[in-house]
């Protein structure tokens, strides 16, 4: 065991003190929060103030709109029409970036049209389109009804009927919970294939170096696997916490000065509603959608309970998958050879990712009920589960889902050890299938 | 002491040891000695148990070999490899400490063969930075550096000039007058002659013979002399007659020559400077041994005419 850790420290050295590994430490997480911000950005993109001239020629809106006095869309008023063109090339009127033309029509067949110089962000579209519709609604209501607005509005609201599972009420397993719980066995999937191809290189060029026969007089085959094994590890720790730590950074700083408005509506500037109205835009828009999302993940993932699964899952996943990595390369002649036996590991890692896909969108299927026992697709599937939350009476597959893995990692690092301490001296071959029934028979 | 007792291994149903016996006594260099793929490699795989044989056991100290004798077993193998990456000290000491070291003790040692090779100044260049040279000697240290009783090198001269060889077969003489032990594997029968104080020859996986180094070439001698004279080449071929053998001769000078010959029958050294005493003025006479070389590519070709 101190073999197995001095090698273990050997190989956590040299990957830990490469420039390689240092640029990707920042560059990983760089890249990941990069892509957050546009992700969270594509909700907030556009101006934050447009100026929007209305064609009234029917005098409709009275020149009123409930937010004209608003920083974020001002609103003007012209009582006639206005060609496009006018609007486009006209001295006095590149000071609006959007003309809106509302005619009789508008009432009735509830279309307006909005010709725009720069288009607007989704934010903006679905204010305007909220703001103008409330007015014409006044409107109508004057026009048509003996109704106070308040009393149109109660009847109004739409019917909505929202489906939940009994097991969970307040629906934490949506399929965007799903989604994360997918994220994390992507995680779990890529920091696996980066380093069991790290094992498989490492392994076969010690080979090929033939350092192997040098440390193999000092220490056991298996205490050089597993020494191997738990350096690289080592190093995929380093770079997963490290990843964590600046990706949480980043997020906190997005939060808290980028976008602090992110979740409150009363955030929005110049936007003068209620905030049951501005909770309605909210729940009604695309932008809500895109709350959800950052609800999702500032909010509901609990990410204590899942990153300590987590780091479950990826530590037996790695021993599960490095087995094989190290194997392969303990089996191949040369660095490169080892490269044909990757491909049946690509594709277990591949059917893990699927059946966690599945799982976001059909949790409740036999086949996802059975994956998440099967070891090599059940840190994928136990981590979407998890995310998407345990039904009563069935809580107990997360543990059993991992006894199975840890036991089946056991198992197969005993029989790598076997191809790996056969493999590991042999020379100027080609690597080939028999060679596993070869190795394994052998003592 | 080492003791092989019955050795057999085979790979693949090819036999590569074939109920191979011999022992290695403490404080001798013994070499081990044979052509390529006789099972040399093999054997010494077996003895630092990289290898396990399919028969046989390997008593060291009069005990079972096992893992924890490896401590005390030093082992250069004849394929060099050392991690390319890694700085010959941190290399040095890492490999130290596998072998049982601590840090500081691999470290102490590491710097005092360093030192002692003058390659202290590339402490802490990378391998890749070092000529073959340079790195051979980093490999040969790294045998040494946890201080071993039982030293196996697998020819630990390849790759080596000839200043550099002189040096290693001056530590090797250092060594077994420090009580070591040496087990040398190696193609280089003038070193064999020069240092080695036992030697056995492995052809085919199985072992032809196992002897002092002067036993092994006493038993192939010839009854060859040389013999250096001044006086008549002729009047010299003419007084050995029937009972000797002229087989070479050399010029040296005017009428001084060196002459090679042979023993017929039961005739001794004696005989020989009876008959020529009076004919020409002997300067000196000594037996010829046959070379290690000799010795190796005889015994092997007989080997070999013996199956023919």
């Amino acid at each position: 065991m101190r073999n197995s850790g001095l090698i273990a420290m050997r190989e956590f050295k040299e990957r830990v003190y490469s420039r390689t590994f240092l640029w990707m430490l920042i560059v990983g997480p760089a890249v990941v929060l990069f892509l957050l911000f546009l992700l969270f950005k594509a909700g907030d993109q556009g101006k934050n103030s447009i100026k929007v001239l209305i064609a009234d020629p029917a005098g409709l809106l009275e020149n009123k709109i409930v937010a004209q006095e608003g920083k974020a869309v001002q609103y003007y008023f012209i009582s006639d029409y206005l060609e496009i063109e006018e609007f486009r090339d006209g001295k006095e009127y590149q000071q609006f970036d959007v003309l809106m033309e509302v005619n009789e029509k508008a009432l009735m067949n509830k279309k307006v049209f909005a010709f725009y110089r720069e288009q607007p962000s989704g934010d903006v579209k679905m204010q305007l389109k909220f703001q103008l519709e409330r007015r014409i609604e006044e409107v109508m209501i004057e026009s048509f009804t003996q109704l106070s607005v308040d009393a149109f509005r109660q009847i109004k609201q739409p019917l909505n009927v929202d489906y939940r599972n009994v097991f969970d009420p307040k629906n934490q397993a949506s399929n965007t919970a799903g989604w994360v719980g997918f994220v994390f066995g992507l995680l779990i999937v890529s920091f696996v294939l980066l380093f069991g191809m790290t094992i498989l290189r490492s392994t076969a060029k010690e080979k090929s170096n033939r350092i192997v026969e040098v440390i193999l007089a000092s220490v056991k085959p298996s205490e050089l696997m597993f020494g191997k094994i738990l350096g690289i590890g080592m190093a995929a720790l380093v770079q997963l916490f490290a990843w964590g730590f600046f990706i949480a950074v980043g997020l906190w700083f997005f939060r808290s000065f980028v976008f602090p408005d992110l979740f409150s509506p009363a955030n929005w500037e110049g936007v003068q509603m209620s905030a049951e109205v501005k909770q309605q835009i909210i729940e009604e828009s695309i932008s809500g959608r895109y709350n959800e999302f950052v609800e999702l993940i500032y909010e509901r993932i609990q990410f204590g309970w899942m990153l300590a699964h987590f780091m479950i899952f990826f530590l037996t996943a790695y021993l599960f998958y490095g087995a094989f990595f190290s194997t392969i390369g303990a089996m191949s002649g040369t660095e490169s050879d080892g490269q044909q036996f990757v491909i049946p590991v690509l594709v277990l890692l591949g059917f893990a990712l699927y059946s966690g896909y599945l799982a976001i969108y059909v949790p409740d299927s036999p086949f996802i009920a059975w994956s998440q026992f099967v070891p090599f697709c059940s840190p994928v599937v136990g981590m979407v589960k998890l995310a998407q939350g345990y039904t009563p009476g069935t809580y107990y597959y997360l543990p059993l889902s991992w006894l199975v893995l840890v036991i089946s990692t056991y198992l197969l690092l005993l029989l790598s050890g076997r191809i790996y301490k056969n493999g590991i001296l042999q020379f100027g071959h080609r690597a080939r299938w028999i060679f596993f029934l070869r190795w394994i028979k052998k003592s | 002491m080492l003791e092989i007792n019955d050795i057999s291994k085979s790979f693949n149903r090819k036999l590569a040891l074939d109920s191979l016996s011999m022992q290695v006594k403490s404080g001798e260099i013994f070499g081990l000695l044979g052509p390529n793929g006789a099972g040399k490699t093999t054997l010494i795989r077996i003895i630092n148990r990289i290898l396990e044989q399919d028969r046989g056991s390997i008593r060291f100290q009069g005990k079972l070999l096992t893992e924890d004798h490896l401590k005390v077993i030093g082992y250069l193998p004849e394929e060099r490899g050392l991690y390319k990456e890694m700085k010959v000290l941190e290399q040095l000491v890492f490999l130290g400490r596998l072998r049982g070291m601590t840090k500081n003790d691999a470290t102490k040692n590491a710097r005092f063969w360093m030192e002692k090779f003058a390659i202290e100044n590339w402490s802490k260049k990378k391998v890749e930075e070092l000529s073959k040279g340079m790195a051979q000697k980093v490999q040969f240290i790294a045998a040494l550096v946890h201080e071993p009783e039982y030293l196996i090198l697998d020819e630990p001269l390849s790759g080596f000039d000839p200043v550099n060889v002189e040096l290693i077969l001056t530590e090797l003489k250092e060594l077994k007058k420090q009580g070591k032990t040496v087990i040398l594997s190696t193609h280089n029968m003038k070193s064999v002659e020069e240092i080695c104080d036992r030697a056995a020859l492995i052809h085919q996986s199985v072992k032809l013979a196992e002897d002092t180094v002067w036993n092994l070439r006493e038993q192939q001698k010839k009854g060859e002399f040389i013999i250096r004279f001044k006086g008549n080449m002729i009047g010299f071929a003419n007084a050995l007659w029937t009972g000797f053998e002229l087989i070479d001769r050399e010029e040296i000078g005017e009428n001084r020559f060196v002459a090679k010959v042979r023993m017929r029958g039961e005739n001794k050294m004696d005989d020989l400077l009876k008959t020529l005493m009076g004919h020409i003025e002997i300067e000196a006479v000594e037996e010829r041994f046959p070379s290690m070389q000799e010795v190796f590519i005889e015994l092997i070709q007989g080997k070999e005419e013996s199956h023919a």
